[in-house]
């Protein structure tokens, strides 16, 4: 029996409808050179559903579509250096489909240089220095994310950095500037510290805070008065 | 001669060093003012696609991305950040003049297009002394953009006009991001042989 069905047998999907509306969620570039959209997906109709993002760039008629919905993982799009114009604003569309019909997202404006959100520090190392002649004190050293082109002047980073001891719940909070290691002298002995550190390029979003490192701050770290001894 | 000069000039890196802090200050000023503008008046009227390449700095050729400024001359690239300075001298005098016009126009919205007006005639000037010292003698470069949106600033129809700065603000934020950008890579280059 010639039994042919198409999309438009539309008995066979009863209860099945068209997409929901996918939604833009959130685009972010984490050095100033590419960058990433993630969208949330509509209803799925009850139906296997594919999705598109299809976009323009500021100045041209040229219809695109994502180069790579890899990289960032499920329901994202990945603009490599190739496909990152940092002053050209985007309009990005992601498109929905399945059997019965399709939906597309409001579109959604990009303009790179508004988006850049780094990636936290890295290799956060902790030490306790106990010089003979000074106080001791916490050293805090840590590298900029690896992502970032520090050295041509293409972003510059500034850094916070947080501790608290374990137990506690409120972080105190230091501004590091440009460097990146930070001393903190007064610290409670017998504690253990929890510490953070966070990047914020020069024009831009804070990135998240690093992973927690700790340090055990041994009990004989005691801030000595400064005696003066007059002979 | 004032310690830490050359010759009795400020020192290479000196001078980098504040024209670098002064096109981030105005890159900051220029988009807080867009971001202030957007939200005061343009929700909801559908600015960003009619805004779309319409600068009146479009037909100055700049480099797209960092491969691309990296690969230009650095005399080449200062004479760009040096053209982009002085195009916008005009319309930022006009700017500072017409945001008044604006209905309820925000005190702080004033303010900071009179501070961006100055501080990029201080910043150009910044700019003409690094090339005398990494160029001396190099010809003087005096091109410009002209721009001439002053009737779309000052027409009746409000639309239009909202528009037209708009449009304005839009441009004044990504072409200071440009120099901002350029001016951070040349600093690195030129100064700390790009070691920064």
């Amino acid at each position: 029996m010639d039994f042919n069905i198409d999309s438009t047998g539309f008995w066979l999907f009863l209860g099945h409808s068209p997409p929901g509306k996918p939604e833009i969620l959130k685009c972010r570039s984490p050095e100033k050179e590419t960058f990433t959209c993630w969208w949330k997906p509509g209803t799925d109709g009850g139906l296997p559903t594919n999705y598109t993002l299809t976009y323009h760039k500021e100045g041209e008629t040229i219809t695109y579509e994502c180069p790579d919905y890899k990289t960032g993982g499920p329901n994202s799009c990945y603009f490599n250096k190739k496909h990152t114009s940092i002053w050209k604003i985007y309009n990005i569309t992601i498109n929905a489909t399945n059997q019965m019909g399709s939906s597309s997202s409001d579109p959604h404006y990009v303009d790179v240089i508004y988006i850049v959100e780094p990636d936290p520090p890295v290799n956060l190392t902790l030490e306790v220095k106990q010089p003979e002649d000074r106080k001791p004190y916490l050293w805090i050293k840590w590298l900029p994310p690896t992502l970032v082109d520090i050295n041509s002047g293409w972003l510059t980073l500034q850094y916070e950095i947080r501790l608290k001891p374990e137990k506690t719940a409120v972080w105190e909070t230091h501004f590091a500037g440009r460097q990146t290691q930070f001393s903190v002298l007064s610290l409670y002995s017998g504690q253990k510290y929890l510490v953070q550190v966070r990047c914020k390029p020069d024009h831009g979003f804070w990135s998240k805070w690093s992973p927690e490192s700790s340090i055990e701050i041994p009990s004989d770290f005691i801030v000595k008065d400064t005696t003066v001894w007059i002979f | 001669c004032p310690r830490g000069s050359v010759r009795c000039q400020v020192s290479l890196p000196d001078l980098f060093d504040r024209a670098v802090m002064l096109s981030h200050y105005i890159h900051s000023l220029s988009s807080d003012m867009f971001h202030e503008f957007n939200k005061q008046y343009a929700l909801g009227r559908g600015f960003i696609p009619r805004a779309i390449n319409s600068c009146h700095t479009s037909s100055i050729s700049t480099p797209e991305d960092k491969e691309q400024a990296q690969q230009i001359h650095h005399g080449d690239l200062l004479n760009l950040v040096l053209t982009m300075l002085r195009s916008w001298n005009d319309p930022l005098d006009h700017l500072a003049s017409e945001v008044h016009s604006l209905p309820k126009a925000p005190s702080a919205l004033l303010t900071k297009a009179t501070e961006v007006k100055e501080q990029n005639e201080r910043l150009l000037e910044g700019i003409e002394k690094i090339v005398d010292q990494v160029h001396p003698g190099a010809k003087e470069n005096k091109a410009y953009s002209v721009w001439s949106g002053l009737p779309s600033l000052q027409t009746a129809d409000e639309n239009t006009r909202l528009f037209a700065f708009y449009n304005l603000f839009r441009c004044l934020s990504r072409d200071s991001h440009k120099i901002d950008s350029y001016l951070k890579l040349l600093k690195c280059r030129i100064v700390y042989n790009n070691n920064c």
